[in-house]
């Protein structure tokens, strides 16, 4: 039964990872993206680990999935395409797409090789549980914040450099269709930056809307 | 230009909890106030002579309808809701109608009809529900209009007495 | 009797009242704000109108399904489901009633579906996927309205989250425990003369945390998600039949359980007052009161306050309650370890 529901929910996770990089709208990614997590998270409590997965839906699924959506629906305001699914193809660079998926294809035959190489020397039995769930609470909170909290700390910094590139990415390319339709496409831009824009970005923004404004 | 002064607020009033509870406090005792919705089928609004229901035929103490066919009431109409055929009869008022229809989905309950009629045979009554399922329902013909005078005698009194004052007061 | 039947029983129970209570919650919302408004309400169906939600809930059945144009089929259909299911699923750890149940001879156990050691835990993450259902519906209807209702259901749970979950760990910390029976067993007893509840040890924290969970909960004077006045039905504009009906099942189920987890944290759940050792009846008894009073107190401020306006809501949200949590948190934490 237990492992029944392991496989469903290990190819669940698969499945809905799959849709996140090959669907066309964003949002649905998103949904899938939330869908994986929703399916880890019950691999875990599988394993007995209660906290990890009521932290992995509070903290992926309620919170930061939230502000992603938050983030692409404003990102998508004036696409139309988007909505209505009609986006560019996905492939198009086909020498970079093949060069990419060959990457992929080697980095996962060589981690699957690994994996059945261990798994072919010793079939590890799956361990019995202990009583009352995997996971004392005090044991995690002391590890995290002693022994790996560098390493806890290190991906703060990393999720913090990303959210920050994403604001790079978002608004450098923005930039260029805004010099070539200065009045009508500066505008609608404006409102759908991001909410927690670099203080000069927006004083930048909000003199543009005045020109246009004036113009 | 209008100056309007802010209230300065204060500080229990900024705070917005107490007056939060000022006003859960006022519906909660509105919760026990007496209702004023009114049951309607069961607990009609009481009609007067003034009402001004759908119009209704008087029927005479003798059995004998007031009308005479004139046709009057079908001029009046600025509806076009009545329709009447008069006939003969051997009594000393010589016509009745044969045929009267009023067709309710036209009517406007003006009221023109029973100023118009000189035999006081038409007259609005306090009726006033109107439904049903298929339009030729709503077509009321002669026995569906037909009331006993006593029936409508409160509005009868009361349209005597309008005209009594309006002949002394103006036309005079 | 098996363990298997003994759950399903339970379950059939638990959710069947969810259920009912929130179909009796639309009604008790009409009646309520019309003898406000001194008015009857809805009585023509049953008696005292009681069986109102259930002609409301044909009328839904057999009314026409609209997909408007342009609309995400798929995501537009997901989203009533994930709407209604997560208020739906965290009722199973809900502790109604302490101690075992004996009925016709044969014992139940504890009165709740399951026991889970991090049920506060639980409760918040479950519910706040809630969210998704309100946000995906704005999003997929391709209609601005409902964007712009779900935009502003996202931005308003975010913010509200994050003070609700303060709030609830300063509690946390002082039982000492994720789990909902755990928290009850903390506040049996007295403290000062009166039960030794969280609401009397913790009175900012309740404030604090029934405020937000109307935030959470997309209620008056909260309830921009919707907004009538300014966004036509907000995300469920495009929404008509079952798939509306969802919505609001969903709404009013988030409030059920939001009243039993208040009730829970800071009411003593089903602690009868200096009694400790109650009979279960009582217990559940007791419950249903505590809860029934955070119930109408979400009527009651619906048909008393008007809408905050959406600056004011995150002005409120982010310089106000996150301070205050924050504090009190910060002041539990030196109770707690001094």
């Amino acid at each position: 039964m237990a492992n029944l529901l392991f496989y469903l929910m290990a190819t669940l996770a698969t499945v809905c990872a799959i849709g996140v990089v090959v669907a066309r709208s964003p949002v649905v990614s998103v949904v899938s993206l939330l869908g994986s997590f929703a399916s880890l998270a019950i691999i875990y409590l599988l394993a007995g680990y209660q906290f990890l997965a009521a932290v992995q839906i509070l903290v992926y699924g309620g919170a930061v999935m939230v502000l992603f959506l938050f983030t692409i629906m404003l990102l998508n305001l004036g696409d139309p395409a988007v909505i209505h699914g009609e986006s560019e193809p996905l492939f198009h660079h086909s020498r970079r797409t093949l060069l990419g998926l060959g990457v992929a294809a080697a980095v996962g035959a060589a981690g699957l090789i690994a994996i059945l190489r261990v798994a072919w020397s010793a079939m590890p039995q799956p361990a019995e549980l202990p009583e009352g769930g995997l996971d004392p609470l005090d044991q995690l909170a002391a590890s995290m914040f002693t022994h790996y909290s560098l390493a806890f700390e290190a991906a703060s910094v990393l999720l913090l450099a990303t959210a920050v590139g994403v604001l790079v990415l978002a608004k450098r390319n923005r930039r260029p269709t805004a010099e070539v339709f200065p009045r009508e496409s500066q505008q609608p831009a404006t409102p759908s930056s991001p909410p927690t824009s670099t203080p000069s970005a927006g004083a930048q923004g909000q003199e543009v809307a005045e020109e246009g404004v004036l113009s | 230009m209008v100056i309007v002064k802010r209230k300065t607020l204060s500080l229990a009033e900024r705070l917005y909890l107490p007056e939060v509870v000022r006003g859960l406090s006022i519906t909660f005792r509105k919760l026990f106030q007496p209702k004023i919705t009114r049951q309607y089928p069961e607990d009609p609004l009481p009609t007067t002579s003034v009402t001004r229901g759908q119009p209704r035929l008087v029927v005479k103490d003798d059995g004998n309808i007031a009308c005479v066919s004139c046709g009057l009431c079908e001029a009046a109409c600025p509806a076009y809701a009545i329709t009447i055929d008069g006939h003969e009869t051997d009594r000393s008022i010589e016509r009745e109608p044969e045929e009267f229809q009023i067709d309710m989905l036209r009517c406007i309950l003006c009221g023109f009809c029973e100023e118009a009629c000189p035999k006081d045979a038409i007259f609005m009554s306090n009726e006033l529900e109107l439904a049903d399922t298929t339009r030729s329902a709503l077509v009321y013909d002669l026995e569906r209009l037909k009331r006993p005078a006593a029936a409508l005698a409160e509005r009868m009194d009361y349209i005597k007495r309008i005209n009594k004052r309006w002949q002394t007061s103006s036309s005079t | 009797m098996n363990d298997l039947l003994i759950l399903l029983i339970k379950a059939s129970v638990i959710y069947g009242g969810l259920l009912g209570t929130a179909a009796l919650m639309t009604l008790a919302e009409r009646k309520f704000s019309a003898w406000m408004q001194y008015r009857i309400g809805p009585n023509r169906v049953g008696p005292f109108g009681l069986l109102q939600p259930l002609a409301d809930g044909v009328k839904f059945i057999f009314k026409e399904e609209v997909v408007p144009d342009g609309a995400n089929p798929w995501l537009f259909r997901m989203a009533p489901m994930m709407a209604a299911v997560p208020a739906m699923l965290t009722v199973a750890v809900v502790p109604f009633a302490g101690g075992d149940i004996v009925l016709f001879g044969q014992n139940f156990g504890q009165l709740s579906i399951t026991d889970l050691d991090i049920g506060v835990l639980f409760m918040l993450a479950i519910g706040g996927l809630g969210v998704y259902g309100v946000i995906l519906g704005g999003w997929s209807s391709n209609s601005k309205y409902s964007l712009l209702g779900g935009l502003r259901a996202s931005a308003q749970m975010i913010s509200y989250e994050l003070s609700l979950i303060l709030v609830v760990l300063s509690i946390v910390a002082m039982s000492g425990t994720l789990d909902l029976r755990g928290i009850v067993a903390e506040q049996t007893g007295t403290w000062l003369l009166l039960p030794a509840w969280n609401v009397f040890q913790q009175p900012l924290a309740f404030v604090l945390f029934v405020i937000a969970t109307f935030a959470e909960t997309n209620r008056h004077p909260f309830d921009f998600a919707e907004c009538e006045p300014e966004l036509v039905g907000g995300f469920h504009t495009e929404y008509s039949s079952m798939k509306f009906a969802l919505f609001f099942l969903g709404e009013y189920c988030a409030m059920v359980v939001m009243a039993c987890l208040t009730t829970v944290l800071f009411l003593g759940g089903p602690e009868v007052p200096y009694w400790a050792d109650a009979p279960w009846f009582l217990q559940l008894v007791a419950f249903m009161v505590k809860a029934g009073i955070f119930l109408f107190l979400f009527i009651w401020v619906r048909w008393t306050l008007p809408r905050f306006r959406f600056d004011q809501l995150m002005h409120l949200g982010w310089k106000v309650f996150l301070p205050l949590a924050l504090a009190n948190l910060f002041l539990t934490g030196l109770l707690v370890s001094f």
